[in-house]
């Protein structure tokens, strides 16, 4: 099953193991990985699933979409190329093994 | 004027409060304690409405203290106050439905999104498309809020010192702009107050008020026209609001109804109680209003602080799906639950000195948007015309603004909380 490693601004990494079909958010939500909060469920109308997507990995993920690109203007953290929103990003063959940072504020 | 918060009918959005006489005929029995599957809720029978109504803090700081999860009688559901069980059921609509049996929102305002489940409920969340998202609110609602703001902050200064904060000034301002988010171009500001208090009491009809439900009845079938004659005009000549893009939508006109019904509901109390609560405990505390004055980025912070602090929703339902146990304790299969924001966004074991009004504290998630799939739809319209909007100008255009002195403010309600009552003087 594909992984996906969560690394803090203090640089402890988690690396957990999860479905094809889970979005980060959700993987980040239910094994408690500290500063994804996903108040919305993943509805892209919170901004608080933020997470830097390591460069490696940016040709693989899907294209952003515009209600993906408006909410990430409302991050708490700061915009980067490498934002995206983790409820918008579900795992699959490609994504195996992806690394992403987690910002250092979310709300 | 009748607040949304009277003690015997009470709320829209939670469907909760039942008068004490109503509770006793139609007992939901507590469950006896059960074996291995979490201990059975403690009965709270020493909570009644009338106290809730007029400050549930204190109740609710010894609920947590006792358990997460309470049977409470007078409610006639259980009470659920921890950030931690408030939040396991938001992210979980499979155990925790919306969809409840018996609910008075549905026949007061039909069946909306708020009380549908996955997938029933993201076809009527997606027909809302991009009107109340952060894209079309800079590009569109931003400037339009400004021009209301402009109107009725120039009706309080007009009305003079000892005007009312809530009724002259935030009421109609928000009033307005849901009417226009909406698309009612056919009705007033006044209408939408109107539908909107009518068909809350309705939700809240607990003691089946004849009165109540005709004045709901009215209100509903006022909307239904007023939807019918806007949604080919809006076809033929669109805009951002909600009815213009549901008018080329293949959505059932049941479905557009109830949800405008919700929304009115839903989208008009919370900006305007969030406004007046805020500016209050501003006013209360002076050197974070000078902090606030003195970097216009607090006023987003103020804001978030204060639906921590006052919920403007308290209170909302859940109906369990099947037996469980939820933070330790035993809930049958169909208890109704009130997943209880006001408490859990001053739970002491998420929130230092909770109940204290703080722009400083350290930031964290509060649960006052809800959480999960029916999270507010409409959090960056209130964000942007109360903190964005509302805020700076009002400081700015009053800058000496106070609580009058000889006329106290009144904070009330339980299930929706705000003021009721908030007489301010300047110059
Ligand atoms: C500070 C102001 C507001 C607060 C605190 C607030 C709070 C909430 C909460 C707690 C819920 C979830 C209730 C539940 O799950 O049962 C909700 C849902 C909703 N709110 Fe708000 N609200 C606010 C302003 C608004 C405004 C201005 C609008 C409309 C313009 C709005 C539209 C909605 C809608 C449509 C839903 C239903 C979402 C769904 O079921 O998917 N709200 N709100
Ligand atoms: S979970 Fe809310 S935007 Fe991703």
């Amino acid at each position: 099953m594909p992984t996906i490693t969560f690394t803090q601004s203090t640089g402890e990494a988690a690396e957990i193991t999860v479905e094809e079909g889970t979005s980060l958010m959700r993987a980040a939500v239910t094994n408690g990985i500290e500063g994804i909060v996903g108040e919305c469920g993943g509805q892209a109308m919170c901004a608080t699933c933020h997470i830097y997507v390591r460069p490696e990995f940016a040709g693989q993920l899907p294209e952003v979409s515009d209600d993906e690109d408006e909410m990430l203007d409302c991050t708490t953290a700061e915009r980067t190329h490498a934002s995206r929103l983790g409820c918008q990003i579900k795992m699959s063959g490609p994504l195996a093994n992806i690394v992403v940072d987690v910002p250092s504020d979310q709300v | 004027m009748s607040t949304p918060n009277a003690p015997t009918a009470i709320c829209p959005f939670s469907g909760a409060a039942v008068p004490a006489a109503e509770a006793a005929e139609a007992p939901q029995v507590a469950p006896a304690a059960t074996n291995g599957a979490g201990v059975a809720a403690p009965v709270a029978d020493w909570v009644t409405i009338p106290d809730l109504y007029t400050n549930p803090f204190p109740i609710y700081q010894r609920m947590r203290s006792e358990s997460p999860v309470h049977w409470v009688p007078a409610v006639n559901r259980y009470m659920v106050t921890s950030y931690a069980a408030c939040h396991e059921i938001e992210q979980d609509e499979a155990r925790f439905s919306a969809d409840e049996k018996n609910s008075l929102m549905k026949r007061s305002m039909g069946h909306s999104m708020l009380r549908k489940d996955n997938p029933e409920h993201q076809v009527d969340r997606d027909s809302y498309g991009a009107t109340l998202r952060p894209g079309t609110i800079k590009k569109h609602w931003n400037e339009i809020f400004a021009a209301n703001h402009e109107k009725y902050l120039g009706e309080l200064l007009a009305k003079g010192p000892g005007a009312d904060f809530v009724w002259d000034y935030a009421a109609p301002y928000t009033a307005e702009n849901l009417r226009l988010i909406c698309g009612f171009h056919n009705s007033t500001q006044e209408d939408l107050q109107r539908w909107s208090q009518t068909l809350i009491d309705g939700t809240g009809n607990y003691a089946d008020d004849p009165e109540i439900w005709a004045k709901a009845a009215v209100s509903s079938a006022e909307v239904d026209a007023a939807i019918d004659e806007m949604l080919p005009v809006l076809a033929k000549k669109p805009d951002h609001s909600l009815l213009s893009g549901l008018a080329s939508m293949p959505i059932p006109l049941e479905a557009i109804r109830a949800n405008l019904k919700m929304t009115i509901g839903g989208g008009l109390n919370e900006p305007r109680d969030v406004l007046a609560t805020t500016v209050w405990a501003l006013l209360k505390n002076p050197e974070q209003l000078e902090a606030v004055r003195n970097d216009p980025k607090l006023h987003a912070v103020a804001f978030e602080e204060s639906v921590r602090w006052v919920a403007p929703i308290g209170m909302y339902p859940r109906e369990t799906t099947q037996d469980g146990v939820l933070e330790g304790v035993h809930l049958a299969a169909g208890s109704r639950l009130g997943v209880v924001l006001g408490a859990a966004n001053r739970d002491p074991k998420v929130f230092e000195d909770p109940e204290a009004f703080n722009i400083f504290r350290p930031k964290k998630p509060h649960l006052g948007f809800g959480g999960g799939v029916h999270f507010c739809a409409g959090t960056w319209i209130a964000r942007a015309q109360v903190a964005q909007i509302a805020m700076p100008a009002l400081f700015d255009r009053i800058p000496d603004l106070r609580l009058d002195p000889s006329a106290a403010s009144v904070d009330a309600g339980w299930v929706f909380r705000g003021m009721t009552k908030m007489p301010v003087t300047w110059g």
